[in-house]
């Protein structure tokens, strides 16, 4: 089985359409599992034509842990206040205890070690959600979705991925395809670590191509092979030779150009990946797929 | 008054907000445009701005001295993150991409054996735009907590003391740490989002979390006239918020985007005038 995931640095470049493109059309050739990577943004499952109520299963999940106090045990002697990296424990000095905020907490324990009088406690807390179904295509997809005000979006992509990897390998899946989250953090490391191979999604503005190379750093950092897609490429032709030239003197394969198509914009509202309709557009993503089984095979 | 332009989704027009804005207001106010979105920050390369660097961000991470360590594996038991590999009889080893630097190791190290090492997590930036201030960070690569990233840089805005009229910070998609510790303090969140399904259910997120932050939300239309405005409205209905801007889909605002520069737009002198009616 491989594992392709795809990303884009920016937002907005067009990730999740090209997610569910791919995995329609793949599907009709073989065997895929897909899953949403974006545990902070999960849009995938929307581009299917499926919405939460469309998930039976849904798990809350927890990945993350907090600082709770006893405050009978506590002596003010404000050690856990002085050990916190991260700006979670602040002080009444009123009371002259810690309070903690939970939302900068990172659950690390820190605080816990330090504290002579044993006063503070780490309390799992339920961080998240995660759930699977089948699409209306005929493959399942997994999703998940942090808690609004929670930290640890990257290990909830770790169990998405976890949880999509064994239904993979029970249904002796040939490819698994993860869409994941903007940005090059950590849920976007959870995303990639593992992957076989990563297909990164620009447009033709300063900002898609600075955020394309930080991504393909990060891509490099884990070194994965990968290739590249310049969407809305026609909305600025001379960038998008910029952007080429780049790769070219790089060597990253391009697997595919698309033009920008109000028709992407109306899929996306209708909840219906474009190429169900549109021949054209079936045909620029078969292309794609082709290059990227061409990029596999090396 | 502190101004974050936030959204969830990405690319519904963040930045290109934040920086129209900006320069909007430097006409009249004394402004400041943070870029937080310490991922992958753009506001710079939409202004044109060289940035001058001011300094890097450190984050501490544990060393471990051989010649006191006793393989005891206490280090690697108490890492949360599962930065520490121990295999017995062997000596721990860390990852450091995995680390977060809470320090949790060397205070539970028996043997005094972890020395506190740093590692650069971030660079903070400098720079201006005719009047316009700017101030922003950027991660190092494969670093995962990005919480301590922003929060150099919000001590970086503390320093320089001078009070400004106006302080717009853009932040990351999405609603993870560092969009959290992006948006606590500010006072008033503008939410870009676009009118599709997707626009749609990345708002509701982010105005969850702001209603969890207490920071008052309001909503810009993006490409206003594509997709299916109802969705967004009944968003705002539900959130007891309203969409105080929209904006058209327009070539032009595409097309200064797409070269690098910010856009001038009737509804962005429109969207000054509103944060004059309900300035703090």
């Amino acid at each position: 089985m491989k594992i392709i995931t795809v990303l884009s640095g920016k937002g907005g470049t067009g990730k999740t359409t090209l997610s569910s493109n791919l995995a329609i059309l793949l599907s009709k050739r073989k065997k895929i599992v897909v899953a949403d990577c974006d545990a902070d943004a999960p849009n995938l499952a929307l581009a299917l034509g499926l919405d939460e109520k469309d998930f039976f299963n849904w798990e809350k999940v927890e990945t993350n842990e907090k600082a709770v106090l006893d405050e009978k045990k506590c002596i003010g002697c404000k050690k856990c206040y002085n050990v916190c990296n991260f700006g979670a424990v602040e002080w009444d000095n009123l009371k002259n205890q810690p309070i903690f905020n939970s939302l900068l907490c990172e659950g690390c324990g820190a605080c816990q070690l330090v504290c002579p009088q044993n006063a503070i406690k780490l309390v799992k807390v339920k961080n998240g959600k995660i759930a699977d179904t089948e699409t209306p295509y005929g493959f399942r997809i997994f999703t998940g979705q942090l808690k609004v005000g929670s930290t640890g979006s990257g290990k909830i992509v770790s169990l998405i991925k976890e949880k999509a990897y064994l239904s993979a390998k029970q249904q002796q899946a040939e490819i698994m395809l993860l869409d994941s989250a903007a940005g090059v953090g950590c849920p976007v490391i959870a995303s990639v670590q593992g992957s076989d191979f990563v297909v990164a999604v620009t447009e033709p503005t300063p900002s898609g191509l600075n955020d394309l190379k930080r991504a393909l750093k990060t891509v490099e950092h884990f070194r994965i092979p990968c290739g590249v897609i310049i969407n809305k490429y026609d909305l600025n032709k001379s960038f998008t030779k910029q952007t080429e030239d780049f790769f070219l003197k790089n060597n990253i394969p391009l697997l595919g150009k698309i033009k920008f198509d109000k028709r992407f914009v109306d899929s996306l509202v209708n909840m219906e990946p474009i190429s169900i309709k549109s021949t054209k557009h079936r045909i620029i993503f078969e292309g794609i797929i082709s290059n990227i089984e061409e990029q596999l095979s090396h | 008054m502190k101004i974050a332009i936030t959204g969830g989704k990405g690319g519904t027009g963040k930045s290109t907000i934040a920086t129209a804005l900006a320069v909007e207001l430097t006409k009249k106010y004394n402004t400041i445009i943070i870029d937080a979105d310490v991922d992958c920050p753009n506001d710079h390369l939409i202004l044109d701005i060289k940035r001058e660097k001011i300094k890097d961000i450190f984050q501490p991470i544990p060393k471990i001295n051989k010649e006191k360590c006793q393989k005891c594996g206490r280090c690697a038991e108490v890492c949360k993150e599962h930065a520490i590999v121990f295999i017995e009889g062997d000596y721990p080893v860390l990852i450091p991409e995995q680390c977060i630097g809470c320090s949790a190791c060397m205070i539970a190290c028996p043997h005094n054996a972890i020395e506190k090492d740093k590692k650069k997590i971030g660079t903070i930036y400098q720079g201006n735009y005719q009047n316009l201030k700017f101030l922003s960070a950027e991660t190092e690569i494969g670093v995962e907590e990005e919480s301590p990233v922003v929060n150099a840089l919000k001590k970086e805005i503390k320093k320089k003391g001078k009070e400004f009229d106006f302080m717009i910070y853009d932040t990351s998609p999405g609603t993870h740490c560092n969009v959290i510790s992006a948006l606590q303090g500010t006072d008033l969140a503008i939410c870009v989002s676009e009118p599709t399904p997707l626009g749609a259910h990345d708002l509701k997120l982010i105005l969850e979390l702001l209603k969890i932050l207490k920071i008052p939300a309001k909503i810009l239309l993006n490409k206003s006239d594509i997709g299916d405005k109802k969705l967004i409205k009944k968003i705002a209905r539900e959130f007891k918020t309203e969409i105080i801007i929209e904006i058209p889909y327009s070539k032009k605002i595409i097309d200064s985007y797409s070269s690098g520069e910010a856009i001038k737009d009737q509804t962005i002198i429109n969207l000054r005038k509103y944060l004059e009616e309900n300035k703090k």
